[in-house]
Formats: structure tokens, C-alpha cells, sequence
């Protein structure tokens, strides 16, 4: 087996969850204008109810859709009880990154005397390992990739397909004109909330259910992947952010198995670097299907 | 400042010139007596016990990857506290514990440190700074004169100028050898000889990568893998398929808060099977136990564990006394009890309580008064009295006698740099998570382990 193909398999399991949390977390941003700083702590913490599910004796991929429908309804709240008044009173967008810091700070230290610091991992078996060349993946690695890919084709059908898809597009590229012509934006922006929050709690769930361990920490790390894959497609872009994700998720992975592991990262946000410096819109800003339709 | 404050409320009923100019005066001189006492070290001038509470600050990360190490030293604060204050204080003053969190990295230790000694004039000792932190912390509580009690095994603290500086664990590297003595000597198995270095690529988890890698191939094993993982990653799939590719027949490892994915994937892709893994004394921990234990299993874990750790007794009556306390800690934190075979706990546990009878022995809560006391009441004088509780050593100073503390993590013996060094025994974990003792380096192994690594 050549540790580059199974790199390359690792590599595509990496992709389908950062794929996940960067889609979630860049629709946010491109339809609300909001950067998210909480999203991270929302996905950790959504990963944390599925585990309690877990324990319960139920099933993770119940508890999947457990830690989704938490998220859900714990951005929606978040953005209608925290983001919103501060909008309304006209803070600007750093004003609004801040106060997002904050709340993923207090996310954070409300949820360690809850769930403690120690590591948890979810009571699942992983399947057996299915060996396709020299890519070596568990039952639940390709179930993961498969989930991903649905959601992708999903989201892709939503924004161009259905009338809300249009009204999101609209909100995100004029809210103003958006609402003149009839489109209910702050309703849009309410169903944005509750579908990137969805978003959002089933990447915790698949982050942590792809991790044989995780704890409360995590929240960090699984913000700044995401970051990372939303701004290298071009922040506010949906595909850009699969872009993303498929270039940070391979690059690590082929990197740790080309060069030294401990130097993934680095390979990855060197990347980042580069891509900002020649194209500081990101790959595929204005082009993405978040961009003002026609 | 309460006189301050009055004397500017006469002042304001007397409504001349003068008679403000001269309580201006009157106030300035008050101040400048105040400040002068402030810098003193408010009530803490040579002779005498002051008054109030004590602090011991707990800085460790709370926080973050590590946020696992700082409830294991707050829990040694929480066990010493009622030792102390139960048997009259120091002096009559209470001893109380307070964390300040570092997050594990330097630039927020740095302003937690300094928030620590700037606002908490009370401070009798400072007890945590792991590798994370203390070589940014350190000299920053040497500034201020605060006794500290490190769990560091950095080289750079062997011959530390640092006068305030304790350290009550061997150096880093004589954990590496101990591992390397698990790998070569351990009585449960034929000797390894093909060995995976699987550290964290912290700074503390790298410093045992050259001494162990010295020790164990001059003894004629082989680095199968050197392998600095980046700690907090959410998957190491690549790097455990790179290691499992060099056949090794055991792992070195330290990466805490990352050991149970990584041993969780090593599980998953050698089929099931694990590799046996020996671990530094800081997996002697409730924490990497539960982690470990839910990625990989129970049996895993018990069957293929080796760790090192220093040779605790958990018995006489020290230990009998911090369990009680740790137990009853409870109350304040739930955890603390898990602590209870704890190296760290246990020695920081000792370390509160040498300072608290150094400043009775001194009869002085000026640290630059009681700090070297720290050391004498550890080592002992010749005809000391050994005595192992607070209570014990309070009562036999003040019979006149002079004393040596043997705590509950046995015996401290520091050299001229305040750091502690003793024997290594070689472990295991029970199924719920006890260390269990399977034998210990003999002494010929230990200086065979020691020259081969170059001490």
C-alpha cells in the first residue's frame, strides 16, 4: 500500500468535513454579512448533544440529526437574540466580529464546567476497513463522504433551483432591492440561520464522529479549518468554499504523507497565504452562486 | 486608603486655604507612609506572620489543548489548604487557592502571570507552570519573589538562576530514560527493540525525543519513526498509516490531549490490533486514562499501557492526609478526587505545605525571608525531625527542633538549583484507572540508561 494513496483516501474524508462546516459558515456570511466567530463553539457544542444522544444508547447517526436540528435552532436563537439587536443598531461589520468572539468565548467557558475537559468519543463501531487500491477507509469514512456529498449536491440544488434559493441569492447580493421587490429578507435571513445552522451542528457531529476523541477545545480548531476553506474559495461563496475545503482537506493529508506531519498545517495555510496575496478575493469570488443572479 | 479617605473628609468641613494645604500635606505624607508599607509587602516586613488571608496561585492552562494539566495542580492546592488551615494557619492566616488560566500558551500566560503577582499582594507561593508556560512565567514570579513550585522538566531549569525556582519532578530527560528502561527492561515483556517516537510537537513533549532516542539506540534499539504530531488535529489517519508502515513494536509517546484519537486511528487501521505504548508520567492521568480508554477500549488500554512514573508509596500518613483532604475537595471541585495517585498533585500538595511550615520556621511572610527555608525543611539538617503533616511540623518548630518534610510524594532532595530529583518505577493502569507498580529500574539499569543517553 502506498502511504500516498492512502493519503489521498484520508484526504478525501478530511475534504467532506471541512466541505460541511466551510459551506455552513460561508453562506452565513455571504446571505447575513455576518462573520460568525461562534460557529466553531455552535459546532462543538452541537457535537457534544449528539454525544449525550449517544450515550443514551441511541445510535450517532440519530444523534447526527439530533446535533443538526440543535444547531439549528441554536444559531437561529443566537442570531435573533445576540446578532441581530446589535445590526439594528447599525454596528459595523468588525464591531460584529468582535461581539462574535465574545459570544464564542462565553460558548466556550459555559460549556467546559458542562461537559468538562476531559475527551469523549462516541460509542459507535467504525465498521470494517474497505481497502480500494491503496485507499484504506472505514464503513463510517465512506458513509461520511457520501453524507457530504448529498449535502453539497443539496445545498447546490436549493440555491439554484427553489424560490427561496432565489430570495437567498437576492438578500445576499442586494437586501435593499432584495426587499422592494417583495422578498420577506428578514424571514430569509431567519430560514438562513436555521439551514447554516443545520449545517453547522452536522459538521460537529461529523468533526467529532471522525475523530476517534475529542473535547470541549476542539471548538477552536474546527473554526479556524473552516475559515480557512470559506475564504480560500472566496468568503460568501458556496462552491468556492467546496473549493476550499477540497484543497485544505487533501493538502494536509498529502502533505503529512510527502513531508513531515507536523508541518500539515503549515503546507495548508502557506497555501491560504499565497492565494490571498495573488487573488485576495478569494478563488472564486463574484462568480459563486451566492453572486447577484443574471 | 480608609485613612486617607477620612482625612480628606475632615478636610472638606474646613474650608480655608491652609487648612487644606496642610492636610494636603497631612494626606501626601499618609500616602507616602502607605506606599512605602505597600512596598514593604504589606505586612510581610521581616519578623512576624501578618495578618489575612494567603494565596497560593494555581497558573496552569484551565484552557486549551493542556486545559487538563491545571485541575490536577488546583486539586493539590484544594487537598494542602484544609492541612494547613485546619492546624491554626500559618500563623493564624488562611491559606486559599486561585487559578489563573495560561491557556497553555505563552502570550496569555505572560499577562496572567503578571495580573497574578501585580493584584495578589498575599501571595505566599505559586505552584503549576508546566512546560507550556514556565519559561515565560517564571522569571516573572522571580521578579516578584514568590517561592514556585514547576511542573516543567525543560533542560533549561537544570541549572536555573532563578533563586525561586522549585521543582519537585526529575528533569524531562530522566523520564526518556525511564521510557527507554520500560522498553528494554519492563518484567511483563522481551525487550523492544524497534521503537515509534510519537510526541506532540510542543515544546515539553519534544524534549524527550533526543534523550530517549540517545539512551535507547546506544543500547542497541532502533528509531523505527521520529514522528512530531501537531496537537489538537481532529485526524492523524496519515500519520499513523506512515508509522504503521515502519513495523514498530512499541510507541513512545506523550500527546496529551491528542493520545486518544491518535491511539484510537493506530486501533482502526493495524486492523484492530493495537501496538504496546509506553507513555511519560504525565499519562499517570485521570484525564488521559478516560481519554484513551474511550478510544480504544478498556482492555487495550490496560493490556498494551506502560508508563513511568516516580516511586510513590500512596501509604503513610502524608498521603493518608492529602487523600482525606483530596476527597473532601470534592465539595469545591467534583474532580478532585481522581487526582489521588496523581504524581503532580502529590508533589505540588508538598510543595504548599514545606512553604507554609518554611514561613512559621522563619516566623516571616516576607519570601525573601522564608524562601531559602524551602529548601532546608525539604532536605533537612543533620538531627532534623522528619515529620510528615502540617501539624506534625508546626508543633515539632515550635518544640526548637528543626524539621524534614516527607510529604505524600515521598522524599525531596534538592540540589543547589531547587530541583528535586528521585527514582523512577515502571508502571501500569487497572481497569479503573489506579497505576499499578511492576517494577522498578534497578540501579545499574538506571546508570546504564543514564550513560548511554550522555548524563
Amino acid at each position: 500500500m502506498s502511504l500516498f494513496e492512502a493519503a489521498f483516501g484520508f484526504g478525501l474524508v478530511s475534504m467532506s468535513v471541512v466541505a460541511l462546516a466551510a459551506v455552513g459558515f460561508t453562506m452565513q456570511f455571504g446571505i447575513t454579512n455576518m462573520i460568525n466567530l461562534a460557529y466553531g463553539e455552535v459546532m462543538i457544542s452541537s457535537a457534544y448533544v449528539a454525544y449525550y444522544v449517544n450515550r443514551a444508547g441511541v445510535s450517532i447517526w440519530i444523534g447526527m440529526i439530533v446535533g443538526a436540528v440543535f444547531g439549528a435552532v441554536f444559531s437561529f436563537l443566537l442570531n435573533r437574540i445576540v446578532y441581530t439587536p446589535f445590526q439594528r443598531k447599525g454596528t459595523s461589520l468588525l464591531g460584529m466580529v468582535i461581539v462574535s468572539l465574545a459570544v464564542s468565548l462565553m460558548i466556550a467557558n459555559l460549556l467546559l464546567p458542562l461537559v468538562t475537559y476531559n475527551s469523549v468519543s462516541y460509542q459507535e463501531p467504525s465498521g470494517g476497513l474497505i481497502r480500494v487500491a491503496g485507499v484504506v477507509l472505514t464503513t463510517n469514512q465512506i458513509l461520511i463522504i457520501v453524507l457530504a456529498v448529498l449535502v453539497m449536491l443539496a445545498i447546490h440544488g436549493l440555491l439554484r433551483y427553489t424560490r427561496l434559493g432565489k430570495a437567498m441569492r437576492a438578500t445576499a447580493a442586494n437586501p435593499t432591492l432584495a426587499q422592494n421587490c417583495g422578498i420577506a429578507t428578514e424571514r430569509v435571513v431567519d430560514v438562513v440561520w436555521l439551514i447554516t445552522g443545520a449545517l453547522c451542528g452536522l459538521a460537529g457531529v461529523v468533526a467529532a464522529l471522525n475523530s476517534d476523541s475529542f473535547a470541549v477545545a476542539n471548538g477552536a480548531g474546527f473554526l479556524i479549518t473552516a475559515l480557512a476553506a470559506a475564504v480560500l474559495g472566496g468568503a460568501g461563496q458556496p462552491y468556492g468554499a467546496m473549493i476550499g475545503a477540497v484543497i485544505i482537506g487533501m493538502v494536509t493529508e498529502l502533505s503529512a504523507s510527502a513531508w513531515s506531519p507536523e508541518y500539515k498545517e503549515v503546507v495548508a495555510f502557506g497555501i491560504l497565504v499565497l492565494v490571498m496575496v495573488l487573488r485576495p478575493q478569494g478563488l472564486l469570488a463574484k462568480r459563486g452562486a451566492l453572486a447577484a443572479a443574471g | 486608603m480608609s485613612t486617607i479617605q477620612s482625612q480628606t473628609e475632615k478636610g472638606e468641613k474646613v474650608s480655608t486655604f491652609q487648612a487644606r494645604r496642610s492636610l494636603g500635606r497631612a494626606g501626601l505624607s499618609t500616602l507616602a507612609i502607605l506606599i512605602l508599607a505597600a512596598c514593604g509587602g504589606s505586612s510581610s516586613t521581616g519578623g512576624g506572620l501578618g495578618s489575612g488571608d494567603l494565596l497560593v496561585g494555581v497558573i496552569a492552562p484551565f484552557t486549551g489543548a493542556d486545559a487538563g494539566l491545571g485541575p490536577a495542580y488546583y486539586s493539590a492546592c484544594l487537598a494542602a489548604a484544609p492541612s494547613i488551615n485546619s492546624n491554626g494557619g500559618v500563623g493564624g492566616r488562611q491559606v486559599k487557592c486561585q487559578q489563573f488560566d495560561t491557556r497553555g500558551e505563552p502570550a496569555d500566560a505572560v499577562p496572567a502571570a503578571n495580573s497574578m503577582v501585580a493584584g495578589h499582594s498575599n501571595l505566599m507561593a505559586v505552584v503549576g507552570c508546566t512546560s507550556d508556560e514556565a519559561a515565560t512565567v517564571a522569571p516573572i514570579i522571580d521578579r516578584a519573589h514568590i517561592p514556585m513550585f514547576c511542573m516543567t522538566g525543560q533542560s533549561e531549569f537544570n541549572k536555573t538562576a532563578l533563586k525561586y525556582f522549585h521543582r519537585l519532578v526529575p528533569a524531562d530527560v530522566f523520564d526518556a530514560y525511564a521510557m527507554v528502561g520500560s522498553a528494554l527492561y519492563g518484567p511483563d515483556h522481551t525487550p523492544y527493540k524497534r521503537a515509534a517516537l510519537v510526541f506532540g510537537n510542543d515544546i515539553g513533549s519534544q524534549a524527550f525525543v533526543q534523550p530517549a532516542t540517545n539512551a535507547f539506540t546506544k543500547l542497541g534499539g532502533t528509531i523505527a519513526i521520529n514522528q512530531p504530531i501537531t496537537l489538537g488535529a481532529s485526524s492523524y489517519r496519515t500519520e499513523v498509516s506512515a508509522m504503521l508502515a515502519t513495523h514498530p513494536d512499541v510507541i513512545f509517546t506523550e500527546a496529551l490531549g491528542s493520545a486518544g484519537t491518535y491511539l484510537g486511528e493506530v486501533k482502526t487501521l493495524n486492523g484492530g490490533k493495537m501496538i504496546p505504548f509506553i507513555g511519560t508520567s504525565a499519562t499517570i492521568d485521570p484525564t488521559w486514562f478516560q481519554q484513551v480508554k474511550s478510544a480504544i477500549g478498556v482492555n487495550d488500554l490496560v493490556a498494551n499501557y506502560h508508563g513511568v512514573d516516580l516511586g510513590y508509596s500512596f501509604s503513610g500518613p502524608a498521603y493518608a492526609e492529602f487523600l482525606t483532604n483530596l476527597n473532601a475537595a470534592s465539595s469545591q471541585f467534583a474532580d478532585a478526587p481522581k487526582y489521588k495517585q496523581r504524581g503532580s498533585t502529590l508533589h505540588l500538595y508538598d510543595g504548599i505545605i514545606m512553604t507554609a511550615l518554611a514561613m512559621v520556621a522563619a516566623n516571616s511572610s516576607d519570601p525573601k525571608v522564608y524562601n531559602s527555608k524551602i529548601k532546608e525543611i525539604a532536605n533537612g539538617v543533620s538531627g532534623a525531625t522528619v515529620v510528615n503533616t502540617y501539624k506534625d511540623g508546626v508543633a515539632a518548630l515550635k518544640a526548637g527542633k528543626a524539621i524534614r518534610f516527607v510529604g505524600a510524594g515521598g522524599e525531596n532532595n534538592f540540589d543547589q538549583y531547587n530541583n528535586s530529583v528521585s527514582g523512577y518505577i515502571l508502571v501500569k493502569y487497572d481497569a479503573e484507572g489506579n497505576e499499578v507498580k511492576v517494577a522498578q529500574l534497578t540501579p545499574d539499569q538506571t546508570k546504564s540508561i543514564s550513560a548511554a543517553g550522555g548524563i
